[in-house]
């Protein structure tokens, strides 16, 4: 009875291959569509004036340049993460290592909200609270901006990194004798570098590409960078301009902005991930696949 | 809840309580077939070497267990427990068969019972009954009563031996001299054993300083 | 106080304290130790001495307080905010729950061996080792490297591993791994060394190595070890105390518990008849 329907069990098996394999390739298909479009519409664009003079007079034939573009999206996204990751890596470790109290159950909940908050909102209130403040749009703004948006995810991220370290680590440190800051600082944050690393990584792709908030606080600019205090331009700002611009070459220039990025962000994870993988592979951090001696 | 060693434990109880038996008969008819003459050797004969094969299989049996299970405390003391007081089974048996080849190798000794000797082999078998009941109800209260019994054994060796050097029959004399070492020998056994079964019950070890001296003295 | 006789019905708790040894000193004492877990009454009022340079087993069916009993020894409680111990525990006459001492420094005086193998995962064999030194502040190579050398020799895994110390912990074997954490609560030099079923994740010839380096130690260090193994008990320990329920029901010289236990209840949980 158990061995008369196997090749029922084993068709079933096949078709079910097929089905899964059908919806990732229906997944794919699209975000292989837009690369493949990007690369195709924006390649014509790129050249070595296009990525580093300003943008200049409309019109004329060219694609206008993208230098400053490039520049602020860096600057916006080093300032944000300056300002975002340690306030985030900081409330996850006080979440996982010291929560259970009614006020870090609040907290979870505050960030959980938080990260679900549509970013044009909190543009508004980098707004507010600065721009209006200090009457002028300036990257301050655009900074704080963006690491509120960054603020939940790492610190979601790295409270869920430590909490996969084993307890018996927390543990064996605690029998040692040592204390709880520096069994958690020395030992089980290491411990959980790549998730937290990961975090950062996702909050960093995140805010690289948000435009709502930076149009209400660094405004965009035709030049390159001109001091903290001033409006500032940004790639994915750029972008939205180009768009709306009738010119063929505006429009050549946007999908040539586009595609610089999403080379950017790729890149910034590569770089990240390579640092750490291969600094791993040399820890030898790699699955046991030896065991010498008992 | 049976346990592993439980069935292993099952079969050297019983075969404890078939050496037992059979030691009792065999040196109840082995004391008989002397003071009454009659022709027992052979059975007597059988029983030995049945006891002996058994009291090997008991051996086996125990060390097995000890490789097998590694057993503690009412267990432990009982399996280390049991290889002596099978020893002590196999001497019974082997100690009757000596018994009856003094009759065979002296042919009629009819005349040469007397009182001492009946009193002495009738302790003797009571002794043994006492040791076999002793260890198959595990109660130490008739160590007590074998104490004494092999106390009179020993004392009436002791004053026997002397006299007969004055006997006049000379078989006779070697006879009973025989005889009376072979009780004596059954009586240290049973009270050897008695002390095995005091330990599985109390977990102590009792050797009395007699004991200990006598067998100094006697090799 | 000492030995007692007669077997009695299991509910009786009784203890013999091994008062019958003078020469010894007595390295750790418990005295009415109990724990509570919320309301739940863990661990019964515990009172052991336990002598130095020596080897002390506890033993009992799961769940009945064994490891709660142990964490007491070192505080690890304090870790778990529903547990709340009463009692003393004296090192040295110092009582580890007296609320005027600094808890983490009389910490170090107590290394603990855990049941499962916890290197540190982020870390070689050689900071493995010295984490509890260096980590407390001690910088100087020379004794750091000393220490290494020290520690993995008396947990007899130097020789194994001195060619590649920069070798990440996790990589060694399971008995390795154990021998490491031994080397690691060694290095600070405790004085009273726990350890929790310390061989149970390991294979035979694992635990059989782990039983030595026990059987070495125990020249130096006041252990005290829990275990599920009857016979490991019974090769590695000089006393050995049975705990059931929470309670402490007999505590003696392990030969003796062993082959002549006094309490019914020590008599049917060695002989297997449950737990």
């Amino acid at each position: 009875m158990f061995r008369s329907n196997v090749k029922n069990r084993l068709l079933v098996d096949k078709i079910m291959m097929g089905v899964v394999f059908a919806c990732v390739i229906t997944a794919i298909t699209p975000l292989l569509w837009i690369l493949g479009t990007l690369f195709y519409g924006g390649a014509e664009a790129l050249s070595w004036e296009f990525l580093t003079q300003e943008p200049g007079a409309v019109g004329g034939g060219i694609p206008p340049a993208i230098g400053p573009a490039i520049q602020g999206t860096l600057i916006i996204i080093g300032l944000s993460s300056i300002l975002g990751i340690p306030i985030g890596v900081m409330s996850g470790i006080y979440l996982a290592e010291f929560g259970g109290s009614w006020f870090s159950k609040q907290i979870r909940f505050f960030t959980d909200v938080f990260m679900e908050f549509p970013s044009i909102v909190l543009g508004v209130v980098a707004f507010l609270a600065i721009v209006l403040i200090l009457g002028h749009f300036s990257v301050w703004a655009g900074a704080f901006a963006l690491s509120l948006i960054m603020f939940p995810i790492i610190a979601r991220a790295t409270e869920e990194a430590l909490k996969m370290v084993p307890w018996s680590i927390r543990e064996a440190g605690t029998a040692l004798g040592l204390r709880k800051w520096i069994v958690t600082l020395r030992i089980v944050i290491p411990a959980a570098k790549n998730g937290i690393i990961t975090g950062i990584l996702l909050s960093v792709s995140r805010v690289g590409g948000e435009t709502a908030p930076l149009i209400m606080t660094i405004l965009g600019s035709s030049q390159f960078f001109g001091g903290l205090d001033s409006p500032m331009d940004a790639l994915p700002l750029r972008i939205w301009r180009f768009s709306l611009q009738p010119y063929d070459e505006a429009r050549l220039a946007g999908w040539g902005a586009a595609l610089v990025l999403v080379i950017t962000i790729l890149a910034i994870h590569i770089g990240v991930r390579y640092w750490f993988i291969h600094r791993r592979k040399s820890m030898g951090m790699s699955p046991r696949f030896s065991k010498v001696g008992v | 809840m049976t346990r592993l060693i439980d069935p292993s434990l099952d079969k050297l109880s019983r075969l404890m309580s078939q050496m037992g038996d059979m030691a009792m008969e065999c040196v109840s008819l082995a004391v008989d077939s002397y003071l009454e003459g009659k022709g027992t050797g052979g059975r007597v004969r059988e029983l030995s070497t049945e006891i002996t094969t058994k009291y090997f299989e008991v051996e086996d049996l125990t060390f097995d267990m000890l490789l097998k299970y590694q057993p503690v405390a009412d267990d432990f003391r009982l399996i280390r427990s049991s290889t002596e007081i099978s020893y002590a089974f196999s001497r019974f048996g082997r100690y009757a068969y000596d018994i009856t080849q003094v009759r065979h190798l002296f042919g009629d000794i009819s005349e040469c019972k007397n009182d001492s000797l009946f009193e002495a082999a009738k302790k003797v078998k009571h002794m043994i009954r006492d040791a076999v009941l002793s260890f198959a109800e595990l109660d130490v209260r008739k160590a007590v009563k074998i104490q004494e019994d092999e106390a009179f054994i020993d004392r009436m060796y002791k004053e026997r031996l002397p006299k007969l050097i004055e006997s006049k029959n000379t078989k006779c004399a070697l006879a009973e001299a025989l005889l009376l070492r072979y009780l004596e020998r059954i009586g240290d056994h049973a009270v050897f054993m008695s002390d095995a079964i005091n330990y599985i019950v109390t977990g102590k070890h009792r050797p009395t300083q007699e004991q200990i001296s006598s067998h100094i003295s006697k090799n | 106080m000492a030995t007692v006789i007669t077997p009695k019905p299991a509910s009786s708790t009784i203890v013999g304290s091994p008062i019958n040894i003078p020469q010894k000193k007595y390295k750790m004492v418990t005295e009415n130790v109990n724990v509570y877990y919320g309301n739940f009454l863990a661990v019964k009022n515990i009172s052991i001495k336990f002598p130095e340079k020596s080897v002390t087993a506890l033993i009992g069916p799961s769940g009945c307080g064994k490891t709660t009993f142990l964490r007491c020894l070192n505080r690890m409680h304090d870790m778990t905010k529903s547990a709340r111990v009463e009692g003393k525990v004296m090192i040295d006459d110092i009582d580890l729950y007296d609320k005027s001492i600094d808890p983490i420094y009389h910490r170090r005086k107590v290394g603990m061996v855990f049941q499962k193998p916890n290197p540190f995962p982020t870390m070689s064999i050689y900071d493995n080792v010295v984490a509890g030194v260096r980590l407390n502040g001690v910088r100087d190579k020379k004794i750091l490297d000393e220490i290494v050398e020290d520690s993995l020799k008396m947990a007899y895994l130097w020789n194994e591993v001195k060619d590649d110390l920069k070798k990440p912990a996790i990589e060694l074997s399971g008995g390795q791994q154990q021998r490491v954490c031994i080397a690691r609560a060694l290095a600070i030099q405790p004085e009273v060394l726990l350890m929790d079923e310390p061989a149970s994740a390991l294979d035979p010839i694992a635990t059989q190595k782990i039983e030595e380096t026990i059987t070495e130690l125990k020249n130096d260090y006041c252990i005290i070890i829990i275990t599920h193994n009857m016979q490991q008990a019974v090769r590695v320990s000089d006393y050995t105390g049975f705990m059931y329920l929470g309670d402490l029901i007999e505590f003696r010289e392990t030969r003796k518990l062993f082959t002549d236990p006094k309490n019914e209840l020590t008599a049917k949980y060695v002989q297997g008849h449950f737990g």
